[in-house]
């Protein structure tokens, strides 16, 4: 639904921004889903009148006009091409200078013909996307009156989203007064007046309703001497900013009473409605369900074929309408029309539902009623359309109203405990604050204890619940609110009114755990673990021999125990490998040959503040368990390496640089370390099998390699902490892979070689892989022969096979000088 | 023109016999059907017939297509019928051991502790952490442990000799995080701890603990059975049964002592029971007033309980481990049992 600020204003008396606006109908639970503003126009956007239209020779469409606008100089020359220019109406002129968005106003040539000005349809000044043709405004329209007073500029229109629950909502009405309970501010409404002047003679009708649990209350008032024109202004624009054409008075003053009062009216042609017997007084309206095989002719010009369930509103004869949803064009309002019967009435929504998703047929009536909309709403409605029939349409009222009410729609009273309010939403409310709230709600306050159904009157309704509880209060609630029947229903009232943001939150949020590092902690621990990895538990000791044997001194930045169990106890450790070692030494000695083992556990250095978290490996033998068709193999560097690469990746890890780690117990070749701010991250290398020997492990003899890897986990905890991948859109265009192969000196490292080819053209290439790499016959002493391969990508467009071959030239061109390749 | 097109249906008959893969079969429909083949480059050149002939060659052309399609697909259809009439019969010995990626295991104590917070972090506690290296006030003292305390030997705690110590219950996070966050206050705690104990069957110089601590308005001796019961049902299946008996410990007021069923004989009374029917799980208790005043809670508003379990024990009893050193050999053929439980 589609509400303009300043007419929602002539209900409500405020002063906020359109922010404050939005943020108080969002909060109040009405979804704004748009909003357009309507710009203050140019002071230069003026009414003015087309004397004379005349066409240009050589246009089938332009015409020559001179237009009225009271300069002082005369007349002003402005060319037009819209289809409903003519001379003798009243237009909106933008004269020379003004600034419609990015449109400005200068003098111009059509056809040779000069131009002093612009004729305006709704677009042009942002009004609405209609752009048939230029405005016309109603020829009692005074010369020179700013467009901005006209169309009541500047604006906002809010697009709303109302829940299917609150009907009351649909309308500018309901929506202030929701505004006005919300926000404490005053409520207006129009004044709607007694009828007291009446036609000289009342014309007769026949109503009957036929299917009362179908449509509960039916009233009708009967007009006569009416006469169809356009609207006035003010209510066309009303109409527009909400989204609808205006089309003639009668229709245009239904709709709007529609969209104030939130409660669809129809008009029917009086003299085309027919008698149900041929000696009736006068014409009847009749209330009942299809007949089988009837058809209705609608107003959008459709035929359907109605069933039996459909509720119709019919003359003596046939439907003028299908009930709530849409009139017949034969009964429909025409420029002829001059007698018409106003409906007012209210349909039981189901009905209205079925028919309308049945024949797929939806207007901003049936939008309303299948909602549910009250009885009790009718007479107000009626009578604000009637006042407004008589002054915009010049009717007579020919009529009493006529009132069948079937179904009487009984007052409804909800009793609610305040104690009730804070057992379920968190915190009290006090009384006066309660009744506050309803009463603006237009609840009506009644008392408060116990109070027993035979205290009331007959026709009132009330739920059981709470009914002999000595602190509630009664409430009278207004029967628009049909969403409004329980205690419950009062109490989501009061809090959506006092504001969600007042419930109090009872226990923070999670504040004392480290879910980071316990999350890495486990990819980890899991990554090694599906690598074949067990995990072990050793004490938090080291023994100061053993330090000394990994080349570690005891001495240095230790915390030593006063009363150790055994002196090969007496330091809190500072690594894992020692306790590592053992239990390697103890497994081998078991048999086990192949080995991986990792411990993952605070060690103690004394330097530290806290406590870090490290995580160590030793591993040895073969990669795989022995299977019968996939040979396994021995652990080697590659192997290793691969596992600390995976798991830089699982982590996200930016890694400034890959390269060589020394350890005292480590051999030179084959160890590395991954590098940020020049602190090794991760590490690995191959034992040095001396060290080995001193821990009771004799490699040589096994002839088995030991691997150790190695992860200073604090560090990559606080590394990884507050990182956050994004997604980056798919390519739009094809990659294309080169590969080459060449021969490379043995001093020529692949970093180098694959950052080489990645900066030939970094936005480009996006990867470089080593496909082989091959020593051996026809590869001479000192060099290897390295096939490559790289991804060709542009984000903009397909590359061109030229372009391709110019970027492998350069490739090519850049790898022999900087990494002294060979072309194979 | 006539002879070229029965020359071609020769001699596609020929090599569509002779197609032996499913690639052949490509080749073939390229060749002799597609684009650039001879049969459709005839279309072309029928032009060069005169206007009459054309209709009765166009036929002719179209059946031979029809007659080549036919053939073709019913050579694809039996050369796929027989490589799926082999894969058929193949021979299949479904008992031989299929490739396994390699996997390990965690060590079952760090398994018993993941599943103990898993259970604790579902009914809403959350895992902190503390130092294992503390100082005497969070060890001792804010724990309202008397100055001459038994417990405070060397014979009994590790000291270092930059004057602190290595924590003999993970009690001492409860204080360090009511020191630094205001109640509600929901966590476990797990890690490790060191009492001065010889290795022997069921004891170890280095353990792990876990300790829970729930501090808010209304924190009573009900809320610490029903989440005693919770976990130990979480933990050793429905028929678990708990129970609480008077105790002494310097930080609780009143003490208890935990227990639950026999998880071996199911209260029948065993050897793991010692004949009792019952398992001592650890130690537990409403937060002594004095302990809360200490770290600035005031014990009139809120209260909490708490409570210690020996992960260790856990571990044994739910593994049916009948020696605590056999944790800390970490044989590979002991670890290579959990690999069942790790992920």
């Amino acid at each position: 639904m589609k509400i303009s600020k300043n007419w929602l204003s002539r209900y409500l008396t405020h002063d906020l921004t359109d922010e404050q606006l939005n943020h108080a109908l969002t909060f109040s639970g009405i979804e704004v889903e748009a909003t357009l503003e309507m710009p203050q126009l140019p002071e230069e956007l003026i009414s003015a009148k087309v004397v004379t239209a005349s066409p240009i020779e050589g246009s089938d469409h332009l015409k020559l006009c001179m237009v009225d606008a009271n300069d002082p100089e005369g007349l002003i020359q402005v060319v037009c091409g819209a289809a409903n220019c003519r001379s003798g109406m009243m237009v909106v002129l933008a004269r020379i200078g003004a600034v419609l968005g990015d449109l400005t106003i200068k003098k111009a040539k059509l056809r040779g013909v000069e131009s002093f000005g612009m004729l305006c349809s709704e677009r042009e000044i942002g009004l609405s996307d209609e752009h048939g043709g230029i405005i016309e405004l109603p020829s009692d329209t005074p010369i020179g009156v700013s467009a901005n007073e006209l169309f009541g500029l500047p604006d906002t229109v809010f697009e709303l989203e109302i829940t299917p629950d609150r009907s009351d909502l649909l309308g500018y009405i309901g929506i202030a007064r929701d505004l006005s309970a919300n926000l404490g501010l005053p409520l207006k409404l129009p004044e709607i007046k007694e009828i007291t002047a009446f036609a000289k003679q009342t014309l007769p009708l026949k109503l009957r309703i036929d299917e009362p649990t179908l449509c509960p209350r039916y009233t009708a008032r009967l007009f006569s001497d009416v006469v169809i024109a356009p609207s006035p202004l003010w209510l066309q624009v009303d109409l527009i900013k909400s989204g609808l054409r205006p089309i003639s008075n009668v229709v245009d003053i239904t709709n709007f009473v529609m969209l104030e009062q939130g409660h669809p009216l129809h008009a029917f042609d009086y003299d085309k409605l027919l008698k149900e017997n041929p000696d009736d007084e006068g014409p009847a309206v009749i209330v009942r369900k299809a007949r089988p095989d009837e058809s209705f002719h609608a107003l959008n010009k459709k035929d359907y074929q109605l069933r039996e369930i459909d509720m119709v509103i019919a003359d003596g004869q046939n439907p003028s309408a299908l009930a709530g949803v849409m009139g017949s064009s034969g009964s429909a309002i025409s420029p002829e029309t001059t007698r018409i019967v106003l409906e007012s009435a209210a349909f039981n929504p189901s009905s209205i539902r079925r028919t309308s998703y049945h024949h797929k047929i939806t207007s901003d009536s049936s939008y309303r009623f299948e909602r549910h909309l009250s009885p009790e709403k009718t007479i107000v409605t009626s009578l604000r359309a009637t006042e407004l029939l008589i002054d915009f349409a010049q009717a007579k009222v020919a009529s009493e109203l006529i009132d069948p009410y079937p179904l009487v729609d009984k007052a409804k009273y909800v009793a609610l405990r305040p104690a009730y309010f804070e057992r379920l939403i968190g915190y009290p409310m006090d009384v006066e604050q309660i009744k506050s709230y309803l009463t603006r709600l237009g609840c009506e306050f009644i008392q408060e204890g116990a109070w027993h159904k035979e205290a009331l009157e007959a026709e009132a309704e009330i739920p059981a619940v709470c009914d002999a509880e000595p602190t509630a209060l009664w409430f009278k609630v207004p029967q628009n609110r049909v969403d409004l029947v329980r205690e419950v229903d009062l109490i989501e009232e009061l809090s959506r009114l006092d504001g969600y943001d007042k419930i109090p939150m009872k226990t923070p949020p999670s504040r004392i755990m480290d879910h980071h590092a316990s999350r890495i902690q486990e990819v980890v621990s899991r990554h090694l673990v599906t690598q074949g990895f067990f995990e072990v538990l050793n004490y938090s000791f080291n023994d100061p021999a053993s330090l000394q044997d990994l080349g570690i001194d005891p001495e240095l930045n230790t915390q030593k125990l006063i009363n150790p169990q055994s002196s090969n106890q007496s330091i809190m450790r500072v690594t894992l490998l020692s306790g590592l070692l053992e239990n390697i030494r103890y497994n081998l000695n078991h048999f086990e040959r192949d080995l991986k083992l990792f411990e993952l556990a605070r060690i103690y250095p004394a330097d530290h503040e806290t406590e870090p978290l490290r995580c160590t490996g030793l591993l040895t033998g073969n990669q795989d368990e022995t299977h019968w068709k996939h040979k396994t193999k021995p652990l080697d560097f590659s192997i290793v390496k691969g596992m600390l690469e995976a798991l830089v990746e699982m982590l996200g890890l930016q890694i400034d640089s890959i390269g060589e780690y020394r350890a005292p117990w480590l051999m030179q070749a084959n160890s590395l370390a991954w590098y940020v701010d020049d602190e090794p991250l991760l590490m690995m290398g191959l034992m040095d099998a001396e060290v080995c020997e001193k821990f009771g492990i004799d490699l040589g003899t096994l002839d088995q390699q030991l691997w150790m890897i190695d992860i200073d986990l604090h560090k990559v905890i606080e590394l990884t902490r507050n990182a956050e991948l994004t997604y980056r859109d798919l390519p739009r265009f094809p990659a294309v892979y080169r590969d080459l192969s060449f021969l490379v000196p043995e001093s020529e490292k692949w970093l180098s070689i694959s950052e080489c080819v990645q900066s030939v053209e970094p936005a480009l290439i996006s990867s470089v892989q080593l496909l082989d790499q091959y020593r051996g016959k026809q590869v001479p002493e000192g060099f290897r022969s390295l096939h490559i391969r790289f991804k060709l990508q542009d984000e903009e467009k397909t590359l061109t096979e030229e372009r391709i071959e110019q970027i492998v030239a350069s490739v090519i061109k850049s790898l022999t000088k900087q990494c002294k390749i060979q072309m194979r | 023109m006539h002879t070229q097109l029965e020359e071609l249906v020769a001699k596609a008959q020929e090599s569509i016999a002779a197609c032996r893969t499913p690639n052949d079969i490509l080749d073939a429909r390229a060749a002799y059907l597609g684009k650039k083949s001879v049969l459709n480059g005839l279309y072309a050149r029928l032009r060069e017939l005169a206007p009459e002939e054309r209709p009765a060659f166009g036929q002719l052309i179209n059946q031979a297509r029809t007659k080549i399609e036919g053939l073709i697909a019913a050579k694809d259809k039996e050369i796929k019928n027989a490589v799926r009439a082999q894969q058929v019969q193949q021979e299949l010995d479904p008992g031989m051991p299929g490739w396994m990626s390699p996997f390990g295991s965690l060590h079952p104590v760090t398994i018993v502790r993941k599943k103990i917070e898993a259970v604790f972090m579902s009914m809403g506690f959350e895992v902190a952490q503390g130092p294992e290296i503390e100082d005497e006030y969070h060890n001792f003292d804010a724990l309202n442990t008397p100055q001459d305390h038994p417990s405070r030997n060397l014979a009994d705690t590790f000291y270092l000799q930059n004057g602190k110590l290595l924590r003999t219950q993970t009690s001492t996070v409860q204080i360090r995080v009511m020191e630094k966050y205001k109640p509600p206050i929901k966590i476990i705690s797990p890690g490790r701890c060191y009492r001065n104990d010889k290795p022997d069957p069921s004891h170890s110089p280095v353990f792990q603990q876990v300790e829970s601590l729930w501090v808010d308005k209304g924190i009573s001796m009900s809320d610490l059975k029903d989440t005693l019961q919770n976990f130990a049902t979480a933990m050793f299946g429905p028929d678990v049964k708990s129970r609480i008996r008077p105790h002494f410990f310097p930080f609780t007021e009143p003490s208890a002592e935990m227990d639950i069923s026999c998880v071996s004989c199911a209260g029948e009374g065993c050897r793991v029971c010692k004949q009792s029917g019952w398992l001592e799980m650890g130690g537990a208790g409403m937060v002594d007033p004095a302990v809360l005043s200490m770290v600035g809670i005031d014990p009139e508003i809120y209260s909490g309980f708490a409570f210690g379990l020996g992960i260790e024990r856990i571990a044994m009893l739910k593994y049916n481990i009948g020696d605590m050193r056999i944790l800390f050999e970490n044989d590979v053929r002991m670890l290579r049992q959990f690999r069942g439980e790790s992920l």
